[in-house]
C-alpha cells in the first residue's frame, strides 16, 4: 500500500505523534522545510549545546587557519564536502539531495581569512555571518555545514533516539568530521536507513531548528543595513555590491552580530506546524458556513481553500497532516486531505486496525446533496491507495439512501465511509474553541454511531 | 448502619427506611445543583458539548437516580446514562436532569404519607 508523503516511521510502521517527539521525523523522498541555526546552539542554555557550537566555530576556523597557512587545496576540498549533509534531510529538495559548493565558492569564503584582518587574527565567532560576506551562501548552506561539523554527534543521537522508539537501524558506511583529526573520515556505525536508496538518514533535535537562521542576509539588509549606510550613499546597491562594501567594512558586520546577541532572547525555535489560532478558526468556519454550495464564482476552491487549514489545525496532534492533493476522476477534480494515523488514541487504533488505514483521507465536496458517485469515487480511491476507511466532508447530512449505501459497503466489503457535513464542522470549531472536548471526537462520534447503524 | 444485637424486624426496616431516605435525599440535592449548574452553563452555550470529567459525575448520579426511580418512575425507558462518545451538549443534559428532577419529586410524593409530610 502506497503511501502519501512517506515518513520513516510509517514506512516501519512504528507509530509517532510528532508532537511528543523532540526531533523532526524525516520524510523519506523530500527534505523538512526547516534548518538547523548554529545560533540557537550558541544560545541554548545546555552546556552541551554551547560546547557543539565552539566544535563548529573553531572547527570552521580551522579551515580557514589551514587556508590562509597556504594549505589551500586541502582547505577548499574540507569545505567543499562539510557544505551538504543529505542525511539530515532539512532545506528544501524535493529528492533529499543537495548541491555541494564549488571550488569557486570554498576559496572564496576561505579567503575571507586572509582579506579580513580582523577574521584573519581573532576568526567566527558565529560563521553565519559568511551569508554577509559571500554570494551564493544561503541558510541551506549554513544547516548543513554545521550539521556535517557535528555529524559524530548526531549520529549518537539518532541511534539513541532510534532505540527509545523501536525504529529499526542497520549497519552503514559513512563520512564525518572528525573534530580531533580536523579531517573527513569514514565509519561505520548503525543507522536508519531510507528503504528506498539505503541511504543513511539523522535525526536532528527540534531545538536547533528555525525557517531562516537569527542571523541572515535579508534581516541585516532589512533591519540594519538600511538605516546605516545606504542613505549615506544615496543610491541603491546591488546585493553583490552590499556584500563587497561588508568585506571592506566588517565593523558595520560587527556590530550587527552584537545587536543580533543582546536581541537573542526573542530567537525562538520554530515549530513543525502550528494550529490556526481559535479566532482565526472562527472566522473561518463563518466564511465556509457562507459558502454556497457548487462551482459558481469557485465557491468550490473557496470551501476547500478554507477547509484545508481548519482541519489541518482541528485534528492536529491527533492526526498530523501530510498533504492536500487533488486527483482527477471521471473528469472531476477531487481534493483530498491526508492525514497520518498517529493511532494515539483509541478510535485511531480501532481505525487502523480494523481498516488498516495508516494514513486517513478526507475528501471534501461542496455539493447540495451528497451522490451515490461520490461515495463509489472515494471508495475506487481507498481500494488503490489508502485501507479501507475514509471521510468525506460535503454541506449537507447525507440523504437516507445515501447513508443506507454506505452501510451496505461496510455490510458488504467491511468499509467505512464517514459522512460530515457541516453542523459537524462547526461542532469541532466550537469544542476547539471551548477545548470541552477534542475536535477529533466529533470523528469517533459519527464512527460510533455508523457502526450502531451497521447490521450486527 | 449500627444496629443493636437482637433488634427487632421493624427496627431494621425502620432504619433501612431512613437510611434510603436519607440516600435519596442526597441524590435529589446532587440532581438540583447539576441541574442548576449545566441549566445556566447550557443558556450560555446551548450546543457545546459537555466535557468528559462533568459528564462522569453525571452519569453517576444518574446511575444513582435509577437505582431508586427503577423503570415505573424512570422518565425515559430507554434512557439509563450517557454515552461519552456521543458527545452530549449542555442543553442535552439539562433536558435529562430536568427529566429526572420532575420524576424523582413524583417519586417522593408517592411515598410520602399525606397528613405529616414524612416518608412512608
Amino acid at each position: 500500500m502506497a503511501i502519501v508523503r512517506p515518513r520513516l516511521n510509517d514506512y516501519y510502521n512504528v507509530p509517532l505523534r510528532q508532537e511528543n517527539l523532540d526531533f523532526p521525523i524525516p520524510f523519506l523522498d523530500e527534505d523538512i522545510p526547516l534548518y538547523v541555526d548554529p545560533f540557537l546552539l550558541w544560545k541554548s542554555p545546555s552546556l552541551q549545546d554551547n560546547a557543539l557550537h565552539t566544535i563548529i566555530v573553531s572547527s570552521f576556523n580551522h579551515l580557514g587557519k589551514l587556508f590562509a597557512k597556504g594549505e589551500e587545496t586541502e582547505a577548499i576540498k574540507t569545505l567543499i564536502l562539510l557544505t551538504e549533509c543529505d542525511e539530515v534531510g532539512l532545506g528544501n529538495s524535493g529528492v533529499r539531495k543537495g548541491k555541494k559548493i564549488g571550488e569557486k565558492t570554498a576559496g572564496e569564503i576561505l579567503s575571507l581569512f586572509k582579506n579580513i584582518p580582523r577574521i584573519s587574527q581573532d576568526g567566527f565567532h558565529h560563521f553565519e555571518e559568511i551569508q554577509l560576506l559571500i554570494d551564493n551562501v544561503s541558510k541551506d548552506r549554513i544547516s548543513d555545514i554545521a550539521c556535517s561539523i557535528i555529524k559524530s554527534w548526531l549520529i549518537d543521537f539518532t541511534i539513541q533516539s532510534c532505540d527509545k522508539f523501536g525504529i529499526p537501524i542497520q549497519k552503514t558506511d559513512i563520512s564525518l568530521y572528525d573534530f580531533k583529526k580536523q579531517q573527513i573520515v569514514s565509519e561505520s556505525v548503525t543507522l536508519p536507513l531510507n528503504p528506498d536508496n539505503k541511504s543513511p538518514l539523522l535525526l536532528t533535535p527540534k531545538r536547533w531548528l528555525r525557517y531562516v537562521p537569527w542571523i541572515n542576509y535579508d534581516d541585516y539588509f532589512d533591519s540594519y543595513y538600511i538605516k546605516d549606510v545606504e542613505d549615506a550613499f544615496e543610491q541603491k546597491r546591488t546585493r553583490i555590491a552590499i556584500l563587497e562594501y561588508n568585506r571592506h567594512n566588517y565593523d558595520l558586520i560587527s556590530r550587527y552580530i552584537e545587536t543580533k546577541e543582546h536581541a537573542a532572547k526573542s530567537c525562538t525555535t520554530d515549530p513543525l506546524f502550528s494550529q490556526i489560532p481559535v479566532l482565526s478558526a472562527k472566522r473561518k468556519l463563518k466564511t465556509i458556513l457562507g459558502i454556497p454550495t457548487g462551482k459558481t464564482d469557485n465557491a468550490d476552491k473557496k470551501y476547500e481553500d478554507n477547509m484545508v487549514p481548519v482541519l489541518a489545525s482541528m485534528l492536529y496532534p491527533h492526526l498530523d497532516f501530510a498533504q492536500a492533493q487533488s486527483r482527477v476522476e471521471s473528469g472531476s477534480q477531487i481534493r483530498d486531505l491526508i492525514f497520518y494515523n498517529n493511532r494515539d488514541i483509541d478510535p485511531l487504533k480501532d481505525i487502523y486496525d480494523l481498516y488498516d488505514a495508516r494514513q486517513i483521507v478526507i475528501e471534501l465536496k461542496n455539493v447540495k446533496e451528497v451522490e451515490r458517485e461520490h461515495i463509489n469515487q472515494l471508495n475506487r480511491y481507498l481500494t488503490e491507495q489508502f485501507g479501507k476507511f475514509g471521510i468525506l466532508f460535503t454541506r449537507n447530512p447525507a440523504p437516507s439512501h445515501i447513508y443506507k449505501n454506505t452501510i451496505d459497503l461496510w455490510a458488504g466489503q467491511r468499509r467505512c465511509i464517514l459522512i460530515l457535513d457541516d453542523s459537524d464542522l462547526a461542532m469541532m470549531a466550537d469544542v476547539y474553541e471551548t477545548k470541552q472536548r477534542l475536535p477529533i471526537e466529533v470523528i469517533n462520534k459519527k464512527y460510533i454511531e455508523f457502526i450502531r447503524s451497521c447490521p450486527s | 448502619m449500627k444496629l443493636p444485637r437482637f433488634a427487632s424486624l421493624t427496627q431494621l426496616i425502620s432504619e433501612m427506611k431512613a437510611q434510603e431516605k436519607h440516600e435519596f435525599d442526597k441524590v435529589h440535592d446532587q440532581m438540583r445543583s447539576l441541574y442548576h449548574e449545566l441549566s445556566v452553563l447550557s443558556k450560555k452555550s446551548t450546543n457545546t458539548a459537555i466535557n468528559k470529567f462533568k459528564l462522569k459525575f453525571v452519569n453517576s448520579i444518574l446511575g444513582q437516580s435509577n437505582q431508586f426511580l427503577k423503570e415505573k418512575y424512570k422518565p425515559f425507558k430507554d434512557f439509563s446514562l450517557f454515552d461519552a462518545d456521543e458527545m452530549p451538549s449542555n442543553s442535552d443534559v439539562a433536558l435529562i436532569l430536568g427529566q429526572y428532577l420532575k420524576c424523582m419529586e413524583k417519586f417522593r410524593i408517592d411515598n410520602t404519607k399525606s397528613d405529616s409530610l414524612d416518608w412512608r
